[in-house]
């Protein structure tokens, strides 16, 4: 159907009100973000020159980057592993008829819909007392297992991960449940005749048909997984001293006041993080012209 | 199913039910506690609850006492007021936004509305880490610092990509016909839009709101950082700057406080919520 120029004035006119909100709350900051990071901008130094890539050459140069790097990129894969596995295998339980079914649902719904922000400030503190109470004991053991095998303030980064984990592996469900939905159980019903296990039913016919959703998931598992980890960081006044890519940025730039720097060291994600989002659109988009 | 499978199925969720639950069970658990038995008892349950930590979020007067800290109040009423707020005022925003785009885009398709869609999705690619820098930059600029309303649009430009992606699906994804029967009988276009698309996505608008709920749940940090005045702060500002070491329980019990709308809102909502996704992911629905 061939379509009017006053469609697509009006398309235009519609789409205005949220471009203007993106760029309203985006455009500078992130143009603050990368100018930066091309300036030796401090509170050490007066003023702010030009530097190139100084700040990306010295980041790479520096071996602790590469430790950030491939921690950042360990917590990003096992947290999101983690929060697929859960999150499929709770929705696969979900999609099957049950009297438990409405119950158990609002349960999984539940992590998800406690508000994120506070919850992990109490979470982070329930596991890391700050006190004498009345479990200290198991977690100082805990807290002392973890940090001799990884290293100094590891527990308390891997609080933060769990939490990360039970909160995004319950939307993680809920959104995967919604995606099975939407799959006709027709395909279901021939699957069940053409498969012997259930195993090879899950490989072979849910997981590609979850596909997209998958990918949206993980995406979205990515970018949202410092959040937690600001949070925590935040509240605590820097106590997460293991090096990630997130909290270091925090680091240079609030405790340090090196701006440069620290926009450096949070763009280094960028490509790895477009990347995904490359995967996702190959997957995902458009949702119109996949085969139902 | 045979009955052995329905008993392993009721078992399994059982796991999954408690594993979801047991975080906020332990946190409220300890919140029931009093200071001693906080230290002596067991950390799975509570022998003699006490709501003292919620009502001290709740009680008037300047200065608490307790133990040998005197603590200021807290003004927690007004936290929640000013979370709601916030809370109320960007879902109004992100769907205001949205609404519109996602049928631009799903419907009228103007040239490149894939690539649009995409942009507005590439916005989650930029990290958040430091950019609160020059957010408060301009915040001060427009001389919004302790307003909510900074917050409000922030959170609304971070929840709306995926918003308008999950509506803009739905819209693409409703028969022609439908819309074509109101243009034939003398509707608009926005009228036909209004009158009968629009309450058919009513399940995606709960939807994208919870989505948006979610998001602004999420942050703590940039209302930290934002919202300075004690009377201005949301609950999660609020929280932040208590002495967490002194009153590590009166902080739980009001994550436990700010939580209980929002569950009830969410328990009201989570079927239309999965309806919601089905429905923007179905074809044709």
């Amino acid at each position: 159907m061939k379509r009017g120029g006053a469609d697509t004035r009006l398309a235009y006119g519609l789409m205005a009100p949220a471009l203007v909100l993106i760029i309203a709350v985006m455009a500078y900051p992130v143009a603050w973000e990368v100018w930066t990071s091309f300036t030796n901008f401090s509170v050490r130094s007066e003023g702010r020159a030009f530097v190139g890539l100084a700040n990306y050459r010295a980041m790479l140069g520096d071996p602790l980057f590469w430790w950030a790097l491939a921690v950042t990129i360990v917590y990003f894969l096992v947290t999101t592993t983690a929060k697929l596995a859960l999150g499929l295998g709770m929705a696969l339980l979900l999609a099957r008829p049950s009297r438990l079914r409405a119950l158990v649902f609002l349960a999984v719904f539940l992590p998800w819909a406690y508000p994120g922000g506070v919850t992990v400030v109490a979470w982070y503190w329930m596991l890391n007392p700050p006190l004498i109470t009345s479990y200290s004991l198991v977690a100082g053991t805990l807290k002392h297992a973890v940090d001799s095998t990884l290293g100094p303030g590891a527990w308390a980064f891997v609080s933060v991960a769990l939490f990360n984990v039970w909160r995004g592996g319950s939307f993680t469900a809920v959104f995967l449940l919604a995606g099975l939905n939407a799959i006709p159980t027709e395909l279901f019903d021939y699957a069940a005749l053409e498969t012997r296990s259930a195993w090879q039913r899950l490989r072979h016919v849910t997981v590609p048909l979850l596909r997209p959703f998958l990918a949206l998931a993980v995406f979205l598992s990515f970018t949202g997984a410092f959040a937690d980890l600001a949070n925590v960081w935040m509240l605590t006044g820097g106590r997460i001293v293991f090096p990630v890519i997130g909290t270091y940025a925090y680091w240079l730039g609030i405790r340090q006041g090196q701006f440069g720097e620290a926009a450096a060291w949070s763009l280094s994600l960028v490509p790895l993080l477009a990347l995904a989002l490359l995967v996702l659109f190959r997957w995902f988009d458009p949702p119109a012209e996949r085969p139902a | 199913m045979s009955v052995r499978g329905r008993w392993r199925h009721a078992l399994l969720l059982s796991v999954i039910a408690l594993y979801s639950l047991f975080p906020i069970y332990f946190i409220t658990v300890q919140s029931l506690k009093t200071p001693e038995e906080d230290v002596f008892g067991s950390p799975l349950w509570v022998a003699d609850p006490t709501f003292e930590n919620y009502t001290e979020l709740f009680e008037s007067g300047e200065a608490r006492v307790r133990g040998y800290a005197i603590l200021p109040k807290v003004p927690f009423v007004i936290w929640l007021a000013n979370s709601a707020v916030v809370l109320a005022a960007s879902v109004v925003l992100t769907l205001a936004c949205a609404v519109p785009a996602a049928y631009a885009l799903g419907r009228l398709r103007p040239p490149g509305w894939r690539w649009w869609r995409r942009v507005l999705f590439a916005t989650y690619v930029i990290p958040q880490t430091i950019l609160f820098i020059p957010m408060y930059q301009v915040v001060l600029a427009f001389g919004l610092d302790d307003s909510p309303a900074a917050l409000v649009v922030i959170y609304s430009a971070m929840a709306l990509p995926f918003c308008v992606w999950l509506l803009s699906a739905y819209y693409a994804n409703l028969p022609r016909e439908i819309e074509e029967s109101a243009l034939v009988e003398g509707a608009t276009r926005l009228g036909a839009f209004r009158r009968i698309m629009l309450p058919m996505s009513r399940n995606v608008l709960v939807a994208s709101g919870l989505f948006t709920l979610g998001t602004v749940g999420q942050d703590f940090m940039l209302a930290s950082v934002f919202l300075l005045d004690r009377y201005k702060q949301t609950v999660a500002a609020g929280l932040g700057v208590m002495d967490v070491s002194l009153e590590e329980l009166v902080a739980v019990a009001g994550v436990n406080m700010a939580a209980i709308p929002v569950v009830i809102l969410c328990a009201l909502f989570a079927r239309g919520y999965v309806r919601g996704l089905t429905a923007a992911m179905l074809e044709g629905a």
